[in-house]
């Protein structure tokens, strides 16, 4: 469908996300669309078209389309992984995913650490019981953060509260309690004999052959180069943990304690959180817990949450098309792409996925944006700025299932066919655990005129004038018979994979008659072609005494030389200086090459117009935003049971709300510089004071008149600023609340559909 | 011996897959609920505790709901589990107001009531409750009550705190409750 008053060159560009709708043919659509491509690309070039997703791989429509026809200007975002981008460089895995142990291996440990993190909330499925098992085989939770959560609560975790952004304070104070208590015969918590082997940089002693500053960590925890120890009663000021949660948390990580620290990335999804990911494996290193059965400290994300280690079981990856170089290097950050579209310039640093140059700033002139896969109106920081930058270029083209925010706020629309209505597996559902493989079918004929993101690329191609095999080369019906025949599974001695599927001649027959068409060879494996399409998934069968258990860095422990990490020492680097390198070198804020304190921008030290006076400022609460189980991220936020089901309150510490005259259920208005919300309150204790809580991934509705976005959009109140890495930092933004004077909200599940009636 | 449910509200995290299962199995519109799951918090900063309940219908062996029908829709069935039977209803909804745990739920643009079943027809063919299969956590269990008391331990209760006290009504009920889901300074939350 088109806007009513869009047409080529923008039309009345203020209408969008207020206008009518057209329906139009499938056809008119595509000339459209591929002429506003042709007039971005001859008239200014094909930097002027932007793609705002992420990850090229879950959807190379827009990729390889626009690579093919000269390329798109891309957007990078840190998303879920925060500044846990570049911990390579510092030697943990890429992005600091996976790292710890398998879900058996767990069940080892005495001590389990939730560093941040709800996995019941987060990574649904079968996580959360398989960490419950570790719970039940003896082991004790301590969960960290600001927010006593459904997990914490479910595992009776000890609950060491810390402000968001504040992490490394605590965690700073964490190390200094541990060198201050430890003595290697009375009192032993610090596995030296790990520190000297496996990491450099701690001391004066083991610095990095490349350090140039001639500064270490030790020394800079004790207060040598900023007249500062870092003890538990400086961090406590900013972090709010109590001194002694902070001593017994240090005494909890000693060498003689079996510890596997689990981290999500609610931490690192922070301004100035660079040094975060770095800090929390120094201290697991300090207690030498990697590498050992009940020892780790690595991920906790999505499929991996609590379960580490390679596939067992995955499906088949050749039905990936090849993924082609995009011909243009305009790479933007999410927290600065609206003000690189509105301002005509933004600042081009190293890069999390291409290059690592620092090219400093460059001019852009963004025309056509392009969203496919991901609504990054309400997934990019700053929402309203977003809406601001979309009335402002020529031609918004959507890929969408349903009227998500990106819909609401473009000129053509195209409607996507869901997983259920093709036979294809579409980007997650390839992703669910090391030990199940799910091998999805169509189960609906497509509905109304939906199409798929491929055909649509096809039919572009054409009238751009390219082969769509070029783009294309292997066609979606090859791609998900690749998808089940080249699945592989652990063999049973763990060493090697080996084919899932057995396939007969018969077999490719039957495909081609019935599912689709495709090329195949007979193969032998586990089970029949015909089987898995029926039953749609495969699973190992797991025991504690398998082959399949996992132990990170267990090769790397046993032989440090041999197997080095992918760190320029090859050991953890607790002084890293191609980190601190690549960060300062992007401009936007400094660290030094081992964990440091850094004011955070918007974090809590600036609640206070005057913080050593602590005299409050403007907005003088930190809003945070967690995963919500009523949509996946900004996915399905439109589902009636769902939203019957999960309300999306804003939640607030009671005492806060008593304090203001806010009662449970009463409508309140929250606000910051860069938008409003309103959302039901939610009263808890479990939650820090002074801290707020709004969960992630509402679709904004914003009113025209008022500004007011009623739906509760995160992004609404998040800063489209950044620091570091260019971190879109989702938990640290400030606000302030009241009691909401207008009319109160009605609840969500009462709303009108988001449908669209036509002219 | 009776047939109800059992749960386990020390492996409950409240994420109402049960509740929407229950839904999709029922296909019940926004607004009618044969299972529902409610959040209570207990205790002060910082030392709060959450815990999430799942009701649905309770399958009474002395219901209310079943002596108050002036039609015999509200019956039970010959595995003693409360049926109801659509075609004799007069949607006079004297069960909705007899039964404490607002299990009966009244459909106006039927005119009829309507209340969890206990998925007697997916029983019938051999297999669990939707609600109970749905269950991440495998915290839902439905039986013979006497066989789940032996399965899961004496510390087994019929009512806590938030439920009204129905113990005249002999709900079909086993919980293994949270310890702080005993306290009496819980207050109902939106989670």
């Amino acid at each position: 469908m088109k806007r009513k008053h869009w047409e080529p060159g923008g039309g009345n560009k203020e209408l969008r996300g207020r206008d009518e709708w057209v329906r139009i043919s499938w056809d008119e659509a595509l000339d459209y669309i591929a002429d506003g491509l042709k007039d971005a690309k001859e008239n200014y070039g094909n930097n002027s078209i932007l793609a705002p997703t992420f990850f090229a791989a879950a959807s190379n429509f827009f990729h390889n389309l626009l690579s093919a026809y000269g390329g798109y200007t891309f957007l990078e975002d840190t998303g879920s992984f925060g500044s846990f981008w570049f911990a390579h460089l510092y030697g943990l895995p890429p992005k600091g995913y996976e790292g710890a142990n398998d879900r058996m291996d767990l069940r080892k440990a005495e001590t389990v650490v939730l560093y941040g993190g709800n996995p019941a909330w987060a990574s649904t499925g079968n996580r959360t019981y398989n960490m419950m098992q570790v719970k039940k085989a003896g082991a004790n939770f301590i969960y960290v953060g600001p927010e006593y959560n459904v997990s914490a609560n479910l595992f009776d975790a000890k609950w060491i509260r810390v402000r968001p952004g504040t992490d490394t304070a605590f965690l700073l104070a964490v190390v200094y309690t541990m060198l201050k208590e430890d003595d290697p015969v009375s009192n032993p918590i610090i596995d030296w004999d790990f520190l000297n082997s496996y990491t450099v940089g701690f001391d004066a002693e083991h610095m990095p052959a490349d350090a140039k500053l001639d500064e270490n960590f030790k020394d800079y925890i004790l207060g040598k180069y900023d007249g500062q120890p870092k003890t538990p009663e400086w961090a406590s000021e900013i972090c709010g943990t109590p001194v002694e949660d902070i001593v017994w948390y240090a005494r909890e990580m000693r060498k003689d304690k079996k510890v596997s620290i689990l981290h999500s990335y609610a931490p690192s999804r922070c301004n100035n959180a660079e040094s975060f990911p770095q800090l929390l494996m120094a201290i697991a290193a300090m207690g030498g817990h990697f590498g050992k059965p009940g020892h780790s400290c690595g991920g906790m994300h999505d499929q991996q949450a609590g379960n580490c280690g390679p596939p067992l079981v995955y499906a088949g990856t050749n039905y990936d098309m090849p993924e082609l170089p995009n011909p243009v290097d305009d790479i933007i950050y999410a927290p600065e792409v609206w003000d690189a579209i509105l301002e005509g310039k933004y600042n081009r640093t190293a890069t999390l996925t291409r290059d690592l140059n620092n090219e400093g700033m460059r001019d852009i002139d963004i025309r056509v944006i392009y969203h496919v896969c991901r609504d990054a109106l309400a997934a990019v920081v700053g929402t309203n700025k977003g809406i601001e930058a979309h009335r402002k270029v020529d031609l918004v083209v959507a890929h969408t299932l349903s009227l998500n925010s990106v819909a609401q706020y473009a000129d053509i629309v195209l409607p996507i066919a869901t997983q259920w209505e093709i036979q294809y597996d579409q980007g997650y559902l390839r992703q669910t655990s090391r030990e199940f493989q799910m091998f999805p079918s169509q189960i609906t004929e497509p509905l109304y005129e939906v199409q798929t993101d491929q055909w649509i690329g096809e039919e572009l191609a054409k009238r751009l004038g390219m082969d769509p095999k070029i783009p294309f080369p292997v066609s979606l019906e090859q791609r998900y018979y690749d998808f089940f025949a080249g699945a592989q599974v652990i063999n049973e001695a763990g060493t090697d994979y080996e084919n899932l599927v057995t396939v007969t001649e018969d077999d490719i027959v039957w495909w081609n008659q019935n599912v689709g068409k495709a090329e195949g060879k007979p193969q032998q494996g586990r089970i029949g072609l015909k089987q898995l399409k029926e039953v749609g998934f495969y699973q190992v069968p797991r025991s504690e005494d398998d082959n399949y258990g996992h132990i990170s860095y267990e090769e790397f422990v046993k032989d440090p030389g041999g197997n080095p990490l992918s760190s320029k020492s090859g050991k953890f680097e607790i002084y890293c200086q191609s980190y601190a390198d690549v960060i300062n070198g992007m401009g936007r804020s400094k660290i030094k090459p081992y964990p440091a304190y850094a004011r955070v921008l918007n974090g809590y030290e600036e609640s206070f117009s005057d913080f050593d006076k602590r005299i409050k400022g403007d907005y003088p609460y930190q809003i945070f935003n967690v995963h919500y189980l009523r949509r996946a991220d900004t996915a399905y936020d439109n589902i009636p049971w769902l939203k019957e089901a999960w309300t999306s309150p804003v939640f607030i510490n009671t005492q806060d709300a008593i304090e203001k005259g806010v009662k449970d259920g009463d409508t309140v208005l929250v606000w910051n510089q860069y938008g409003k919300i309103l959302r039901r309150a939610s009263l808890t204790n479990r939650l820090m004071p002074g801290c707020i809580n709004l969960p992630n991934g509402a679709w904004p509705e914003i009113e025209e008149d008022t500004g007011i976005d009623k739906a509760g959009g995160a992004n609404t109140l998040c800063a489209p600023v950044a620091t570091g890495i260019g971190v879109s930092g989702y938990n640290t933004n400030l606000v302030d609340f009241e009691k909401y004077k207008g009319d109160p909200l009605t609840p969500d599940h009462l709303w009108p559909l988001r449908v669209i009636n036509y002219l | 011996m009776a047939l109800g449910f059992y749960l386990d509200m020390t492996m409950c995290i409240g994420c109402r897959a049960c509740q929407v299962a229950c839904k999709d199995k029922n296909n019940l519109r926004v607004g009618i609920l044969f299972r529902n799951v409610h959040n209570y918090e207990t205790g002060a900063y910082p030392n709060s505790k959450l815990y999430h309940y799942s009701s649905a219908c309770y399958h009474c062996t002395d219901a209310k709901c079943v002596k108050g029908c002036p039609t015999g829709a509200m019956h039970y069935a010959k595995d003693g589990t409360v049926q109801h039977d659509d075609e004799l209803c007069i949607g006079c909804q004297y069960c909705v107001w007899n039964c404490p745990y607002e299990a009966p739920q009244y459909i106006d643009e039927l005119n009829i009531v309507k209340k969890c079943d206990s998925c007697k027809d997916i029983r019938d063919a051999g297999e669990n409750p939707a609600c109970v299969d749905a269950c991440p956590m495998r915290c839902l269990e439905f039986g013979d009550l006497d066989e789940l008391r032996k399965k899961h331990g004496a510390d087994l209760v019929t009512s806590i705190p938030i439920l009204p006290t129905s113990s005249s009504l002999k709900p079909s009920i086993l919980i293994k409750p949270r310890s702080y889901a005993l306290e009496l300074d819980f207050v109902e939350k939106e989670v």
